[in-house]
């Protein structure tokens, strides 16, 4: 009896949040490679600043993400030398990549204005 | 191409230590980036480093997420829960043990059954298109078609059909080979010259029998050797090629060496040589006035490309009804029936099919036995795993992730137990191999453990440990998670026990089953080896020869044998010494044939009644120790010359004159001269041990000739000097003559008692098995319903129940559990066992000695197995069960 809702309440938490994060920032990650490979630091600032810092990005979801970008070829990584002269891993966008943010970035839109739409419909009328 | 970069991610991350390395440092190098740049703004270093470790989030989390990405997936999952499975067996090794057993035992008797079906149905000949090639089966409606027709027809057949692209016809036969002074009656296989190149066969050396070795009869004395005859009588010898050998008194010269893999098309008789068609000896070649009725051939043929299997059949019947008008009085109404080749076309391959489905039905239900077990013990293990199953669920794993990982371990249990199988099925199919010799003297079928049998136990299993996984996996999987977490005992338990008594019935009714079987055919067995089979085989030894093989014709054949028993005779120490034609009780025993009865009135000759017959020399009667009862032996007076005389048996007398006087009556197998009864012999058995009386008919052999016989010898002293001594004196006659089937009478009996007792040592085998299987499964259902009764038992102990109560209470509990199942299987056996009535010799299929001897054997079976927990439970100590609460 008690066990259905406590099992659905455990995945919610677990599930629901994360399938969130995980398609947006893979999209920005990507759009992120866009102009070119950096590397991780680099990604997490310019989220972060291009957001206007009203998106953080933390090692906890970067580098997951990243392994998971990697792994499905969207985008290679290999070593190089930063800025300060510290050995760092740039990320570079990959044909399939490229194709990808295309198609993810028409989603996204399709996705916000139709939300926008329903959330403020005054808007749309001025 | 996405898997394809996958793939090379994955293996990238093979080197795991490197990919931890590389992340360490990635995740460093942000780390520090973030505090230089911390530092620019101002703070001190160590300020710095902790404000990023802050911003950034934990180290830790990402690279366990990160990780993540680096295995396979599901099949990391699978390794990971195989891991876990065997840790878990390796645990228990007790459980283990028993389960693993248990279903090697199942899946053994499964895969040994499965490789003679294989061989039997399964196995392609090895010949081109195998699926393209057939063999016909003639006959008339109602009657029954056998694959055999006269040469001069199967011409017809051959030279008038469009629909086969080849139609080859061949015939076994006895031959005798004379090689480096030993001389053996083997089987040879005459076949047309278009057999190999129809079948597209080979050979291994030399050449095959070719259209132009197979033009005039008896004109072409060439010869192919089987591999194994090629290996084994002569040594692999690669000069063998243009020899000549020595077969049934002629030279033949040989010409070449089939396939090892080739053992001619029929599996119940491989052929050690094959000659032409037309060296067979006495081949009618043309439609002469023996009607094509003599000479059968059996028949094998292509199906042309593009003609379908009805077609043709369609096709070969249009021939057959026009061979019935030009022929009336050979083939009129003759149909014709294609089956497979190798199973002695349609009539053997039913009786085939009927026997494999038996014996596989019988091992299903043993499987079906051992399963039932492993349910029941995995349920029990389930109970004991509650709380470790509860809490994976608890602490978020889904129904599936478990249920999964369960079944994974039943498998795992089910692979071992079938690498067991396999092992103990290879056993018993290596010691049937070591029987066959004895019982089928050429026969093909050879068992063995191809592909086939290693995917048909692979599957069964992966079948089974599914089956038996997944009852117990789904209960253990939907516990109400509170009271398991806290260590309670539930009512879901309650369940659970009640599917388990069902198991445990099943397992009772269907152990019986199979031991009331076992049971009614060994009784069957015990009285068969008490019928009087109407002669005394002790004491007395048999010796087959052929003077035939030889090519003696009918006098010298007759001189030989006579000869031939009047030097054994001469030998001392022998009582009685005699020849006949058909010893009683061989295989291949001769047909019966028509009687006329001189004074009734005539008759169609197939409406006649049939009787057996066989020729015997003289003494036969005092050899065999055959009771004549009334009139006279034959005599040396009774020759080709005199009147023929007959000596009937009691059945033969009753039939034909019930109440009168035999003696002097007359009668003729439909034609031919009249017979006059001298002598009536006491009944025996002839083909079966289980036959009723029989009619039959003893003639002598000075007036009936046969060149087949059987010399039987009556003497005291140890039977293997005596088959010498007589081997000696009949090769002082002809060195080259091959004596056969050299045995004691008593070791002759067993041919009539190898399906019984064949029968009763697998129903035996099983049935014990069962009733382990079953005496486990109660064991532990006891066993467990104690342990769930426990307080309930201390509880009743602390309000003052005796020991004695306690132990009624658990026995009364297994008790009806075990009547259930015998009550069900008592039933089912009620049914069941009529199946063996042709195994039982005369013991009726409810013989009721059986049927409460086995039950009872079952029921104290059952009592022993609740008796342990009964005890058990007595021994609970009501204050130890009382504080646990």
């Amino acid at each position: 009896m008690v066990d259905i809702p406590l099992k659905s309440f455990m995945r919610k938490q677990k599930d629901k949040p994360i399938d969130m994060l995980q398609g947006t920032l893979d999209l920005l990650i990507l759009r992120t490679l866009l102009f070119g490979p950096i590397h991780g630091h680099a990604i997490a600032k310019s989220i972060e600043r291009t957001s206007q810092d009203v998106l953080r990005v933390d090692h906890g979801s970067l580098y997951p993400a990243l392994q998971r970008l990697e792994r499905r070829g969207l985008i290679t990584a290999e070593w190089g030398t930063s800025e300060n002269n510290r050995r760092a891993r740039y990320y570079r966008l990959t044909t399939a990549g490229r194709k990808q943010l295309m198609t993810e970035t028409g989603k996204w839109e399709r996705l916000t204005e139709a939300i926008a739409r329903i959330l403020s419909p005054d808007r749309e009328e001025a | 191409m996405r898997w394809w970069s996958e793939l090379k991610y994955v293996v990238k991350k093979l080197n795991r230590r490197r990919a931890e390395r590389e992340l360490q440092e990635e995740i460093d190098a942000h780390l520090e980036m973030e505090t230089q740049e911390k530092i620019a703004d101002g703070l001190s270093r160590e300020e710095a480093r902790y404000a990023a470790h802050r911003a950034l989030g934990s180290v830790a989390l990402a690279t366990e997420d990160s990780r993540a990405w680096w295995g396979f997936g599901r099949l990391e999952e699978l390794s990971q829960d195989l891991r876990y499975g065997a840790r878990m067996l390796m645990k228990r090794p007790g459980f283990t043990l028993v389960a693993v057993l248990t279903l090697g035992l199942g899946i053994g008797a499964n895969t040994a059954i499965f490789s003679l079906v294989n061989t039997v149905l399964l196995r392609p000949l090895p010949i081109a298109q195998p699926e393209q090639v057939v063999t016909l089966n003639f006959g008339v409606p109602g009657r029954g078609v056998f694959p055999l027709i006269g040469y001069p027809e199967y011409t017809d057949y051959r030279d008038r059909n469009q629909a086969l692209a080849g139609l080859a016809a061949m015939g076994m036969a006895p031959v005798g080979l004379s090689n480096n002074g030993i001389n053996e009656r083997i089987w040879g296989l005459h076949v047309t010259g278009n057999y190999f190149s129809l079948l597209g066969v080979g050979a291994a050396l030399g050449r095959v029998i070719a259209p132009e070795d197979d033009l005039t009869p008896g004109g072409h004395p060439v010869v192919m050797l089987s591999y194994q005859c090629w290996q084994q009588r002569f040594g692999a010898d690669p000069q063998i090629i243009g020899r000549s050998l020595l077969i049934g008194g002629r030279n033949y010269t040989v010409i070449g060496i089939t396939p090892p893999e080739f053992r001619g098309t029929e599996l119940a008789s491989s052929p050690e040589l094959w000659f032409p068609m037309m060296m067979k000896p006495g081949l009618e070649v043309g439609r002469g006035p023996l009607k094509g009725r003599t000479s059968p051939v059996s028949t094998i043929g292509r199906l042309k490309e593009g003609v379908s299997w009805a077609q043709a059949e369609s096709a070969l019947n249009l021939i057959a009804a026009q061979l019935g008008r030009e022929y009336p009085q050979a083939d009129k109404g003759q149909i014709v029936v294609l089956t497979q080749p190798g199973l002695f076309g349609a009539a053997m391959r039913g009786a085939v099919l009927r026997f494999t489905a038996v014996a596989m039905g019988v091992v299903v239900l043993v499987l079906l036995l051992a399963c039932t077990n492993l349910v029941n013990m995995l349920l029990a293990r389930a109970s004991e795993r509650h709380r470790e199953i509860a809490i994976r669920l608890a602490i978020g794993a889904g129904r599936s992730r478990v249920l999964r990982q369960l079944l994974t371990e039943s498998v795992l249990l089910a692979l071992l137990g079938s690498a067991l199988g396999l092992a103990l099925a290879y056993g018993a199919v290596a010691l049937a191999a070591r029987f066959k010799p004895v019982f089928f003297g050429f026969t093909a079928i050879e068992l063995q453990m191809d592909w086939r049998v290693l995917v048909f136990t692979l599957a069964l299993s992966l079948l089974t440990g599914v089956l038996f996984g997944l009852l117990p996996g789904l209960q253990a999987t939907r516990p109400d998670l509170i009271p398991a977490l806290k260590n309670e005992s539930t009512l879901g338990g309650y369940r659970r026990s009640r599917l388990r008594n069902l198991l445990v019935v099943a397992q009772m009714s269907l152990s019986l089953v199979l031991l009331l079987c076992a049971g009614l055919v060994l009784r069957g067995l015990l009285r068969a080896q008490q019928i009087d089979p109407g002669f005394n085989p002790r004491q007395a030894v048999e010796v087959s020869f052929d003077p035939g093989l030889q090519q003696y014709d009918r006098e010298r054949g007759r001189e030989f044998q006579r000869q031939a028993l009047e030097r054994v005779r001469s030998l001392p120490g022998l009582q009685a010494t005699a020849l006949t034609a058909h010893a009683p009780l061989t295989s291949g025993e001769s047909g019966g044939r028509g009687i006329f009865i001189q004074g009734d009135e005539p008759k169609a000759a197939t409406q006649a009644p049939i009787a057996l017959t066989t020729s015997i020399s003289t003494d036969y009667f005092s050899t065999m120790e055959t009771r004549l009862l009334q009139g006279r032996d034959f005599t040396a007076q009774d020759d080709a010359q005199s009147p023929p005389v007959a000596i009937v048996n009691e059945a033969f007398a009753r039939r034909f004159w019930p109440g009168e006087n035999p003696l002097g009556k007359r009668f003729n197998f439909t034609t031919g001269k009249w017979i006059e009864i001298v002598g009536v012999a006491q009944n025996g058995k002839y083909s079966s041990l289980a036959e009723q009386p029989k009619p039959f008919v003893y003639l002598p052999l000075a007036q009936n000739y046969e060149s087949k016989v059987t010399l039987i010898a009556r003497g005291a002293g140890d039977p293997n000097l005596l088959t010498a001594a007589i081997r000696n004196e009949i090769h002082g006659l002809d060195g080259n003559l091959p004596l056969y089937d050299a045995r004691t009478m008593v070791e002759h009996m067993d041919l009539p008692l190898f399906p019984a007792r064949a029968a009763a040592t697998a129903l035996g085998g099983f049935g014990a098995l069962a009733l382990l299987l079953a005496a486990v499964g109660v064991f532990g259902v006891m066993s467990h319903a104690v342990t769930q009764r426990t307080r309930e038992i201390g509880v009743r102990i602390a309000l003052g129940a005796g020991s004695k109560e306690i132990f009624k209470l658990i026995v009364g509990q297994g008790a009806l559990l075990v009547g259930t199942g015998v009550g069900i299987g008592l039933g089912g056996a009620v049914l069941g066992t009529r199946l063996l009535a042709k195994l039982l010799f005369g013991v009726s299929a409810l013989d009721p000695l059986t049927f409460v001897g086995v039950t009872a054997l079952l029921t104290a079976t059952a009592f022993l197995a609740c008796y342990l927990p009964a005890r058990r439970a007595t021994k609970v100590d009501p204050m130890v069960v009382l504080r646990q609460e």
